[in-house]
């Protein structure tokens, strides 16, 4: 592992020493959000450990309990522990909505970044073509694709991912644009250095601060897809359930118990807001330097 | 007297820019050529082309007609390969000492950035040549480790100057490289160019709007107005027998750093300069005390007059006649 | 320092510091300048980055904005100190008592409205009357700042003219408030010689029609010396040396002054021989060292010259902040 990073950081694509010092600097000012996402992101593959019930056993418990301290989050209509049921379906979600924006961030990337090099009439077909792709609505698109492939744990990161790359493409397009007019890169061409190798060691390490904002917004989107996907009936399919299927399931026993739905929408809730925030906290702080310096 | 041969030269170049609003004659038929061992300044103001030529000559534009050569090629007919390996021999130092340095990237890469373009040596002999230029232009090994934020513009601007060297090139064109330095660092950064100019036997294409600069640094000075090169000599051509209004203007424009004395109080001409009537034959006409109102100026084409062999200038009606 | 007489000054500054913030609390960008600003004069305030020039300017137009902030002084204009003013007190002195312009006037415009309606605008703010009758006086004032066919003109976006011609729009704005003072920050740098030529003759000749006081701030020691009557120096925050042009361009007292005048480079200079540059670079705001300022830089720096901070003081004509001012006056003179 240690050989593969060496490699890429003799490329160039990664410096090794960088992404720590990165890690270190997201670490200490971004903390309460990073806190928020990285709570729910342990808790959640920590599912096996922390879940003090089976989420597929039913009657653990009467069916419609509240909250209590034997079931945190209550039972739902079959009596199945709510707060495992949470627990595991978030692995679900998140595992779909972590795939689902990196595929959106490589896909958006080479994009925009293709766009924005070649300029003319490529660009404009790409671009065009991003347009195009963010006209057509969001569900109706998935509805069509997963009707034809049917909704998995691979489909769907495919479908979302999809969806969400042409902000991106605009984004990393716009970004590399505004890179290839500066100075630093008129010297880099001086000095010989070939377009493919520009782009990989002198632009890319100044646009990544602005694709990590744009995955983040992404990973808030792609959380609110997989939710939304699931909870019409086009998602994870029982008995699997994601925090979307399981907010279907309990709208659909609202008038039993509210707390049925309440939860997964919680965790749904509050997973859209940290990531959202950590975006903005990001582009602040980027604004913040690029007017002071 | 020694053969000097021309290392670089643009001849005949002619480069308009075409846009919505009117296409403008960045250059218009210039000739230029760069000796071994010696600078050229090339002093005009914004839109005299100086900053086209330096592109030109960097292979980073192209011109609409007329040749340009560096070293025996003649740039229009090179595939890409051959010009990126051409680079190797002619390197730029730009104005604003931040951006034109990755900030993303420590001095250290920074400079070697033109080795690694070229996998030049191994890591460690790389990494000595680094520091060697570093010492080279004045910077410590502590700098190494810094980024461009962290470094003054002085510094940054020697990084800059460190990194042009990096390939040993025959030629370094620095596009007002001292512009945008605080007064005192100016001057060592100019301390510095000359050093290295006569120690690395080093051409320099100078451009620049200031005069003392191009006055400084410079074997020969050439004079750029809208497009054209309209007083080309030495510095006793170009400041002492200034032969073209233009240069006269200027000189006398530049406000030097002495006690002021009575006269400049007279010179209470506020109107904005008149922008130059496209129809004329000189493009100074408009703006020219001498040529304003001569009709020769507007309708006789220039050419060059010889009035040495280091000095040319292109005027129907020059300073001190013909 | 004298105390502010409102009767000779159009400006007087008193103990000005200004803070911004740095690692470990807050230092000083402009520590404690006095100086003051005759009517009808020109004060060429000269300095490198760090210098504080440029916040100065800020402080007396009240632009300071948090994290900067003044810490202490007091400026006198028409004999109240408009520190002491609330925010809405001052606001008829922005641009009605003192104007400034600045280095960029693109970004001093807005881009999107004609030149015409920003300075009727601007006329409209300081002196109320009608849209009819502001253009009129607009075109006069354009007229009168050089700019051709301003009837024209006065319809055109700031991105249909050029520098020169913006610049003088601006001073147009700046002065449409009857200002008494003029702050021109950097004003002429980003043009070409030949225009920044007319347009400080501009400023000159208006100024004096109009018994207005400037304040020019420049790095181009050129420009202080051509175009100003007083010169302030200014280094690290402090002011070094003030005094006449005629002084201090030919026998100036502060070594900075003497160092920063060997340092120039036009083209008088004897090209055999390299510029006698001042080493090293201006120190940051949170890099200054105790006492003096400029000792470490210094030829004549002594021991005692990084033990306490030399005050500004009277030496023979001139004014400098050096401990060895008297003597070094009287070597030169020697010489």
């Amino acid at each position: 592992m240690t050989q593969d990073f060496e490699f890429l950081n003799r490329l160039g694509v990664i410096n090794v020493a960088g992404l720590i010092k990165i890690a270190k600097v997201v670490k200490q000012r971004f903390s309460f959000s990073v806190s928020i996402i990285l709570g729910i992101l342990t808790a959640c593959l920590a599912a096996p450990l922390l879940a003090p019930y089976d989420p597929y056993k039913i009657a653990a418990g009467l069916p419609f309990l509240g909250p209590s301290r034997a079931h945190l989050f209550g039972t739902d209509d079959l009596g199945r522990d709510l707060f495992s049921r949470v627990l595991y379906g978030g692995r679900i979600t998140l595992l779909i909505a972590i795939a689902a924006t990196v595929i959106a961030l490589v896909l958006g990337t080479l994009w925009g970044v293709m766009a924005g090099i070649r300029r003319g009439w490529v660009d404009e077909f790409l671009m065009r073509t991003a347009d195009s792709t963010m006209a057509i609505p969001q569900i109706l698109f998935a509805l069509v694709c997963i009707s034809a492939v049917g909704a998995s744990v691979i489909s769907l990161p495919l479908v979302v991912g999809f969806l969400l790359s042409p902000t991106t493409a605009r984004m990393a397009r716009s970004a590399v644009v505004t890179e290839l007019n500066e100075d630093y890169v008129v010297a880099a061409t001086a000095s010989g250095l070939t377009r493919n190798r520009l782009i990989m060691t002198e632009v890319m390490p100044n646009i990544a601060p602005q694709l990590l904002v744009q995955l983040s917004i992404n990973a808030a989107s792609a959380v609110m897809l997989e939710a939304t996907l699931s909870f019409i009936g086009l998602g994870i399919q029982p008995p699997n359930a994601s925090w979307g299927t399981l907010m279907l399931q309990g709208y659909a026993k609202i008038w039993n118990t509210s707390w049925f739905v309440f939860f997964p929408a919680l965790a749904v809730t509050i997973t859209i807001l940290a990531f959202n925030s950590y975006g903005e906290r990001i582009r602040v702080s980027l604004d913040s330097r690029k007017s002071s310096s | 007297m020694s053969t000097t041969s021309v290392v670089a030269s643009l001849n005949n170049v002619t480069r308009t820019f075409v846009s919505k609003r009117g296409d403008v004659k960045a250059l218009d038929e210039v000739s230029i050529s760069l000796q071994q061992g010696k600078t050229l300044a090339l002093v005009g103001e914004s839109g005299s082309g100086k900053t086209t030529v330096a592109r030109i000559l960097l292979g980073l534009d192209q011109p609409d007609s007329g040749s340009v050569n560096i070293l025996g090629s003649e740039l229009g007919g090179l595939k890409h390969e051959q010009m990126r390996l051409l680079r190797k021999s002619i390197q730029v130092v730009q104005q604003d000492p931040y951006s034109q340095l990755n900030r993303r990237h420590c001095v250290e890469r920074i400079i070697e950035g033109p080795l690694l373009a070229f996998n030049v040596g191994d890591k460690i002999s790389r990494r000595d040549k680094v520091i060697s230029l570093l010492k080279a232009v004045g910077l410590e090994e502590e700098h190494l480790r810094r980024r461009p934020h962290e470094l003054s513009g002085g510094q940054c601007q020697r990084v800059a100057i460190a990194r042009a060297l990096a390939l040993d090139p025959k030629i370094v064109v620095l596009d007002e490289a001292v512009s945008a330095l605080d007064v005192s660092v100016r001057a060592q950064v100019l301390n510095l160019l000359r050093e290295l100019r006569d120690e690395l036997g080093l051409t320099y294409l100078f451009i620049t709007h200031d005069l003392g600069v191009a006055h400084y640094l410079a074997d020969e000075i050439a004079v750029m107005f809208r497009g054209r090169i309209v007083e080309q000599g030495d510095r006793k051509d170009v400041f002492i027998d200034s032969k073209h209004p233009y240069t006269v203007d200027l000189l006398k424009s530049v406000p030097l750093a002495v006690p002021p004395d009575e006269k400049r109080q007279n010179n209470m001409d506020v109107q904005t300069l008149p922008s130059p009537n496209p129809t004329d034959a000189c493009t100074y006409r408009s703006r020219c005390t001498v040529g304003r109102d001569l009709a020769q100026c507007a309708s006789d084409k220039l050419t060059f007059t010889k009035g040495s062999p280091t000095h040319l200038w292109m005027c129907h009606f020059p300073v001190g006649g013909k | 320092m004298k105390p502010a007489d409102n009767k000779l000054n159009a400006l007087s500054v008193r103990n000005l510091s200004v803070s911004v913030p740095a690692r470990g609390g807050r230092v000083l960008a402009v520590d404690n300048i006095s100086f003051d600003l005759p009517i009808g004069k020109k004060i060429g305030v000269v300095g490198e980055s760090g210098s504080g020039k440029s916040l100065t300017a800020l402080a007396l137009m009240r632009l300071i904005k948090d994290p900067v902030q003044v810490d202490a002084g007091e400026i006198f204009m028409g004999g109240k100190d408009i520190m002491k003013l609330s925010a809405k007190e001052f606001l008829p002195y922005r641009g009605g008592e003192i104007a400034m312009i600045y280095q960029d006037p693109m970004s001093a415009l807005n881009p999107i409205m004609r030149i015409g309606e920003q300075i009727i605008e601007s006329i409209r703010v300081h002196s109320p009357m009608s849209k009819q009758a502001a253009r009129k006086i607009a075109i006069d004032q354009l007229g009168s700042v050089g700019i051709p066919e301003p009837e024209k003109r006065i319809d055109s976006y700031p991105f249909e003219m050029s520098g020169g011609m913006l610049q003088r729009v601006v001073i147009a704005i700046a002065l449409s408030g009857n200002a008494k003072v003029l702050i021109a920050d950097e004003a002429t740098t980003a043009l070409d010689v030949s225009t920044q030529e007319r347009v400080l003759t501009l400023i000159d000749k208006t100024a004096t029609e109009r018994g207005l006081s400037v304040l020019l701030i420049t790095h181009d020691l050129g420009v202080a010396a051509q175009y100003a009557d007083e010169i302030l120096v200014m280094y690290a925050g402090r002011i070094v040396e003030h005094g006449q042009v005629q002084q201090v361009f030919s026998r100036s007292v502060h070594p900075y002054t003497r160092a920063l005048l060997d340092s120039k480079c036009d083209y008088t200079l004897d090209v055999t021989k390299p510029i006698k540059s001042i080493a090293g670079q201006p120190p940051r705001p949170d890099n200054r060292p105790s006492g003096c300022v400029f000792a470490p830089r210094c030829d004549f720096a002594e021991p005692a010259c990084s033990a306490s901070n030399p005050l500004l003081s009277a030496h023979g004509d001139a004014m400098a902040a050096c401990f060895r001012a008297d003597e070094l006056i009287f070597n030169q003179e020697v010489r």
